[in-house]
């Protein structure tokens, strides 16, 4: 083990490593000391923990910007002598792509999680106030978990965590790194996944980081509160922070859903995969959450569900980041994160938080604001916990489902998902969808404690009755009366809560502003689901082929539609409405782009519409990656992606045209047998895909680096093709040289032909031409999906409103933090 | 009786239902042999038998690849997938599918694919690729 190793750059690695060293110390430190500062200092002015705590939260704080810093510099650098760098970035990515190569492993995500709890952890230093002391104590001590699943320190033979400053040598066995110039062999890395190298990429991760770290405020609160039997008062400044969770994670959740609908090919923007349900189980408890605050905070009730459903919230962060990157998930996931040898790791740091959790609650159990009395039937408490519970229980089922591999782990049985786990998921969530949109309409129009019953069964009836006319509108005009009727209740839901909770807004704007928020979130939520409802259930694949031979009778009598078709290069095909033509390529490596005309003609002939669409494959480490391009319009999407080509090699660059460019005897095996034509100029020859037309004998004809001298004869003939209604032009060549005849075939790949100028025949005045043709097989082709998403931007515009929502209510409950 | 405890009644007999529709509709994993007893779904965990043909031209049927698949317990069937064949296929360690029998042949709606990455062992990628669209 004494090799000296040559060229390996350890410096900034061991500065990286004593940075996060350091900052699991401070963590540590600061968690200590704000123990203490809320024990024993409690109500001091300038309590000597407190100040012990702050600095090592600003250590701790500082001290990951350091590791950032260093492990950026390794990218940056090309140090590929360290894994992460070797791992996930090569010379020839981008400079923007270095940015998200920085989160691109675990290490990097549990990094951006760190920087972003510590970010928040200043914030609060300075705005908490009194609640400073618990608060930042539980935070910190969140701080010191997360530390550790970097730490990459070995304790007692057994590794903590992993570090992203492990060397390339120390992460795998390899005979090579016996060798001390081993780094010479290493010239480049491995560079990074192709469908990562997007610009969502680059904004979409630190989004939903945000979000899951900020769901450490409220939990925080919430811990603080029954600590410190401040059973009441934690509730009002935790509204603020769980709002702004909620909104991040929201957005940064349909981040990576845009991402998924634009550049991966499973056609859609959800497909119910584990890793996307694990992070929406914490949104879906904490909005939940932030409702029963509300609730308590204006009547007094549901105290026990806001607690609970805060603390359970960021426990949910906690699972959902070991189902991520535990590798339990291996067989029902497509997301490829595997064990990093932290399963067990991860499982402290659920239990640390629940039994954290429970035990306070146990132990404050009979001291809890719980109230005996009942709430009000027709009160808005009542309802807006009942809409909590039914979010809780929407969690429940995703959550029952999406851990299949745990209970199997626990149990020991060998269950597997639904086998039609889409429609599985679509049609329970949808039931508890429908509840939940009617709650959200009808619920704003009770009042807190009281209401006017009979009123508000007249206004409730009449929303839902024009809903319903609504509805029925859409519903046949979209199609959707065609699915399962939960489908069409959910969309009666959602139009209802748009129109009442437009109405809210309507009344905002006349002066009850402080409404404005949630009606805008609902609205926007409202749209949400109206758009994910049209363009998911309706979407059409309009790449049906029939033309398939059918291998067995059976095969072809079951399986119908077919949804992938075959194009060739330049010959329209027809695809549902439109003509659809494979018109070339573009290539700038790594990206291989297919262009795709698409036009759509009138009866009379004319183009109404055209557009070409580039869908494009990635040649990664000898493995094709497609991504889909996308049409967008104001009303409809049109979606394209490549499932199969015979045009891209993995191994492109430029070796393919190279081979097949020489030894001619070979060469015309790629073609059908030859047919020779004997033509005057002016004559025609037709062939399969086209005809060809002899233009003229030149005689000045010249071939590169051939010298003629005055013996010898070189003629061209000048061919116009007409193929798919395409004119292209070649010129093959006759030569004779020093008495021997030669002849210079042409190639016009687009058409797939090849043509040669075998023989000139004085007798007739003609001359004689060979026509190859490439069989269909030889030909260029792609095979695609095309798919329709109607309507799909209902699902991007309510998202947007619904994060103004939830900002406008962020706002207003701040407003009240600071008048009461 | 109060009010919440009815509706805690009702909250409780949701959550019932929907674990018994969890697990009612959860499939089972299972062997080709299993496949041919049943006339529903289940999913079936084995690996390519990289020696047999593996069929697919684009040319001819852009909808049809069928290759041979050994199942955990040694028997093996020829699989046939409408859509198709997904890229490194050759390649993979390990298959799950999703599909029923339909005579001798195993159709298959969906596959799951392990593969070892070519460069780094430490490593392992997972695909999937379904038959059919998503669809609500």
């Amino acid at each position: 083990m004494d090799t000296v190793f040559k060229g390996e750059h350890l410096l900034p690695g061991q500065i990286g490593q004593f940075f996060i060293v350091l900052s699991f110390g401070a963590a540590l430190l600061s968690c200590i000391s704000y123990y203490f500062a809320t024990t024993e200092d409690a109500g001091k002015l300038d309590s000597v923990w407190k100040k012990l705590g702050r600095i090592g939260f600003f250590i701790n704080a500082a001290s990951i910007l350091g590791i950032g810093s260093c492990l950026f510099f390794l990218i940056y650098k090309h140090y590929f002598e360290y894994h992460y760098s070797w791992a996930y970035t090569s010379r020839s990515l981008p400079y923007y792509y270095i940015i998200s190569a920085f989160w691109n492993g675990q290490e990097g995500g549990f990094l951006l999680w760190l920087f972003w709890q510590a970010f928040l952890g200043v914030i609060l230093i300075f705005r908490a106030k009194s609640w400073e002391g618990p608060v930042m104590t539980v935070v910190a001590l969140s701080q010191v978990m997360l530390a550790t699943m970097i730490l990459g320190v070995e304790i007692l033979g057994q590794r903590i965590g992993s570090s992203p400053f492990l060397l390339l040598r120390q992460s795998m066995e390899a005979p090579i790194f016996s060798n001390p110039n081993y780094l010479e062999f290493i010239k480049d890395g491995q560079g990074m996944v192709p469908s990562l190298q997007n610009y969502w990429m680059i904004i979409h991760p630190p989004t939903l980081f945000l979000g899951f770290a900020s769901m450490v405020v409220p939990f925080a609160y919430a811990i603080a509160g029954l600590w410190q039997k401040k059973y009441k008062e934690w509730i009002q400044p935790a509204i603020p922070y769980a709002l702004f969770a909620c909104m991040i994670l929201g957005t940064g959740v349909v981040m990576g859903s845009f991402w998924a609908y634009e550049s991966l090919n499973f056609g859609g923007f959800w497909a119910w995969d584990p890793v996307e349900n694990a992070s929406i189980f914490p949104w879906i408890t904490l909005v939940a959450a932030v409702h029963v605050l509300v609730v308590y905070k204006n009547t007094g009730h549901s105290y026990f569900t806001a607690t609970f459903l805060v603390l359970i919230s960021f426990v949910l962060v906690w699972y959902s980041s070991f189902l991520n990157r535990s590798g339990i998930l291996g067989d029902t996931s497509v997301h490829s994160f595997t064990d990093l040898g932290m399963f067990w790791q991860l499982v402290i740091g659920i239990m640390l938080f629940l039994v954290l959790s429970v035990v306070l609650l146990v132990r404050r159990w009979k001291e809890l604001p719980i109230t005996k009395k009942d709430e009000e039937t027709y009160s808005r408490e009542f309802w807006m916990f009942v809409g909590a519970v039914f979010l809780g229980l929407s969690c429940f089922h995703l959550l029952v489902v999406t851990s299949v591999p745990v209970w199997n782990a626990i149990f020991h049985t060998k269950m597997a998902p639904p086998s039609d786990i889409k429609n599985h998921y679509n049609v329970i969530q949808s039931s508890f969808v429908f509840v939940i949109t009617l709650l959200t309409g009808f619920t704003q129009f009770l009042k807190y404690k009281k209401t006017d019953v009979t009123r508000f069964f007249i206004t409730t009836g009449i929303y839902l009755f024009f809903a319903a006319l609504v509805t029925a509108l859409i519903v046949y005009a979209s199609g959707v009366y065609k699915l399962n009727i939960v489908f069409v209740l959910v969309m009666w839901g959602s139009v209802y809560s748009v129109i009442a909770n437009a109405k809210v807004l309507a009344d905002a704007f006349k002066g009850k502003f402080k409404l404005a928020g949630s009606a805008v979130a609902h609205i926007g939520f409202g749209l949400l689901m109206v758009g994910a409802l049209i363009s998911a259930g309706t979407s059409t694949v309009i790449s049906i082929n029939n033309t398939g031979e059918g291998f067995s009778q059976d095969f072809a009598k079951e399986q119908n539609p077919r949804e992938n078709i075959t194009v060739y290069r330049n010959q329209p095909q027809k695809m549902g409405d439109y003509m659809v033509t494979y018109i070339g390529d573009s290539i700038s490596s790594p990206n291989h782009f297919f262009k795709i005309n698409y036009k759509k003609v009138d009866a009379s002939g004319k183009v109404t519409e055209e557009f070409t669409l580039k869908p494009k494959v990635q040649v990664n480490k000898g493995q094709l990656a497609s991504s889909p391009d996308t049409r967008h319009y104001l009303l409809h999407d049109m979606y394209t992606h490549i499932t199969m080509t015979n045009a891209i090699t993995a191994t492109e660059g430029g070796s393919e045209s190279a081979d097949a460019a020489h030894d001619a005897d070979n060469d015309d095996k790629n073609y059908d047998a030859p047919v020779a034509h004997d033509v005057a100029p002016g004559d025609t020859i037709k062939y399969r895909d086209g005809y060809i037309v002899l233009k003229a004998l030149n005689k000045e004809a010249k071939v590169q680096n051939i010298p003629l001298t005055d013996s010898d004869v070189a003629i061209g003939a000048d061919l116009e093709i007409v193929s798919n209604g395409k004119k292209y032009s070649a010129r093959p060549v006759y030569m004779i040289k020093n008495g021997n005849v030669f002849d210079f075939a042409r190639k016009v790949d687009d058409a797939g032909l090849k043509l040669r100028f075998s023989k000139v025949i004085p007798e007739t005045k003609k001359v004689q031409i060979i026509v190859f043709q490439q069989p269909e097989s030889k030909k260029k082709f792609v095979v695609m999906k095309a798919i329709q998403f109607p309507y799909i931007n209902f699902f991007w515009a309510g998202t947007i409103i619904m994060v103004i929502g939830f900002f406008l209510s962020i706002l207003r409950r701040n407003k009240e933090l600071k008048t009461v | 009786m109060k009010k919440s405890s009815i509706f805690g009644l009702v909250v409780i007999a949701i959550a019932i239902a929907v674990i018994i529709s969890v697990y009612s509709n959860s499939s089972t994993y299972g062997s080709f042999g299993d496949a041919t007893k049943t006339n529903s779904e289940l999913h079936i965990v084995g690996h390519l038998n990289k020696s047999k043909e593996l069929f697919y031209d684009a040319t001819k049927d852009a909808n049809y690849f069928s290759f041979y698949m050994k199942d955990n317990k040694g028997e093996e069937r020829k699989v046939i997938f409408t859509g198709t064949k997904p890229e490194d296929f050759e390649r993979s360690e390990q298959l799950v599918l999703t599909g029923a029998m339909v005579g001798n042949e195993f159709h298959a709606s969906k596959i799951l694919m392990k593969c070892p990455s070519k460069y780094t062992q430490d490593k392992i990628e997972v695909t999937e690729v379904k038959a059919k669209q998503a669809s609500i």
